[in-house]
């Protein structure tokens, strides 16, 4: 495993850790969404510099930021109907749907 | 919905699906996928009742983290091997991840815990696409990625079978039972998939005209609740006929549809020589078959204690368009006889 690769893993896995504990706010799993996002975004822009000399797949951490944009702005737009609907971000308010 | 909206979404759900099937690229298969979880999000939440947003709410987190680790594993995997060709992903630690990954998209045991409650929140019609239709690409991902080594295999299908039977035993609700019951089948599907690729597709077919078949007859009474079912025969009475046969496909019975997945995998499990995982597949469905019976009772086989002579509900000039529900139900019900015409169509 090359030091870039250890990098980015472990962002990665930080943010995952993140998102996997995270238990009182929403918008902190969505904060780290993006942090998973962004680490992604690096892994890619380091594979095209390292690996892809020719570099004709140079677009791929474009294409990512867009997703990950798309993937963010849902992400908003789904706290704020929960918090027009649950009146708070907390998320032990979202406990409406147990049996 | 504005109709214009309601068609792009509905657009962006097949052209989502289509991306996946048509590539053999991982990050345009990992494009697809997110495309079908960002244009789903509008219509699990377009009634804005608090279970919707909450049910969007949890969906959103699910595929999020389970995209992010699909391309996660892809990227390692490029940086290990060079390689992005979904058909040349080695059997290594990332093609594991990236059958974990996979997993949690489509709600196999350990990683299911979203999928009942998602369910509940939801309209029977987004239920529907979200059991039959977002399945669809993640399956086919799977199905591609042609694992030699099946342990991880097993253990998904067994647990799921296991999970799917064991956790809708004590559910009234209807969506949380159909919800169980697409994780138990899913477990069939993904147990047999690193031996026979073709029986797994056999089972994927079988269980999506099973599910349509069910989610129609519930959409056609708006039924949500075990007590509503009870009500059917005075809406509709056919259906009080036809769904539990259904429901009995469903949970595996012959000479009904339902059997023929069931019976393949259990010989070809046999066949290669794991015939004590055959044993506790078949057992664990009996989970499955006991709510199912019970969605069949309630239906059938009591009668609410109502005045009888009262109970007709008024029958006004509804048109409900049921072609697709009929075809459905009867190939649930009728299919088992023509499975060796279906084995000899299904080489690959």
């Amino acid at each position: 495993m090359t030091p870039a690769h250890f990098a980015f893993s472990s962002a990665f896995m930080l943010g995952l850790a993140g998102l996997a504990f995270h238990r009182t706010h929403f918008i902190s799993a969505l904060l780290c969404l993006e942090g998973l996002m962004l680490s992604l975004f690096i892994a890619l822009s380091l594979w095209t510099e390292l690996f892809n000399l020719t570099h004709n797949s140079a677009s791929m951490p474009m294409i990512l930021l867009a997703f990950s944009a798309c993937e963010a702005g849902t992400g908003l737009a789904l706290l704020v109907a929960t918090t027009r609907t649950h009146s708070t971000n907390r998320l032990k308010n979202l406990n409406l749907l147990q049996c | 919905m504005a109709p214009p909206i309601y068609s792009a979404l509905i657009i962006s759900l097949g052209l989502g699906t289509t991306m996946t099937f048509a590539s053999t690229h991982w990050y345009l298969a990992w494009m697809g996928i997110e495309i079908n979880t960002l244009a789903i999000i509008p219509l699990m939440s377009q009634n804005h009742t608090p279970r919707a947003t909450e049910a969007t709410t949890k969906y959103f987190f699910a595929q999020a983290t389970a995209s992010a680790t699909l391309l996660f594993a892809s990227i390692s995997n490029a940086f290990l091997t060079g390689e992005w060709d979904i058909l040349q992903t080695p059997n290594t630690l990332t093609s594991s991840l990236i059958t974990l990954a996979l997993a949690m998209k489509i709600g196999l045991a350990p990683l299911h815990s979203w999928m009942p409650e998602v369910m509940q929140g939801l309209s029977l019609l987004i239920g529907l696409i979200l059991s039959t239709w977002q399945k669809l690409a993640p399956l086919y991902l799977i199905y591609q990625i042609q694992p030699t080594n099946s342990n991880i295999f097993i253990t998904l299908g067994l647990l799921s079978i296991i999970v799917g039977g064991w956790g809708g035993f004590n559910q009234v609700q209807l969506r949380k039972i159909l919800a169980y019951s697409s994780i138990a089948h899913l477990g069939w599907m993904i147990l047999i998939l690193s031996f026979s690729p073709p029986l797994a597709l056999l089972t994927i077919l079988i269980y999506l005209m099973m599910t349509f078949s069910l989610f129609s007859s519930f959409m056609l009474t708006r039924t949500t609740h075990i007590n509503s079912l009870a009500t059917t025969w005075a809406k509709i009475p056919i259906l009080t006929i036809s769904t539990p046969l259904v429901l009995l496909s469903l949970g595996g019975l012959p000479p009904l549809t339902g059997f023929m997945p069931k019976w393949l995998i259990l010989q070809e499990l046999t066949k290669q020589d794991l015939a004590p995982i055959a044993t506790l597949a078949a057992l664990s469905s009996l989970f499955s078959l006991y709510f199912y019976l019970r969605l069949s009772y309630a239906m059938t086989l009591t009668m609410p204690p109502n005045n009888p002579a009262g109970t007709l509900p008024w029958r006004l000039n509804t048109r409900h368009n049921t072609t697709m529900m009929s075809l459905t139900t009867t190939s649930t019900i009728c299919l088992l006889p023509v499975t060796p015409a279906i084995m000899a169509l299904l080489p690959f």
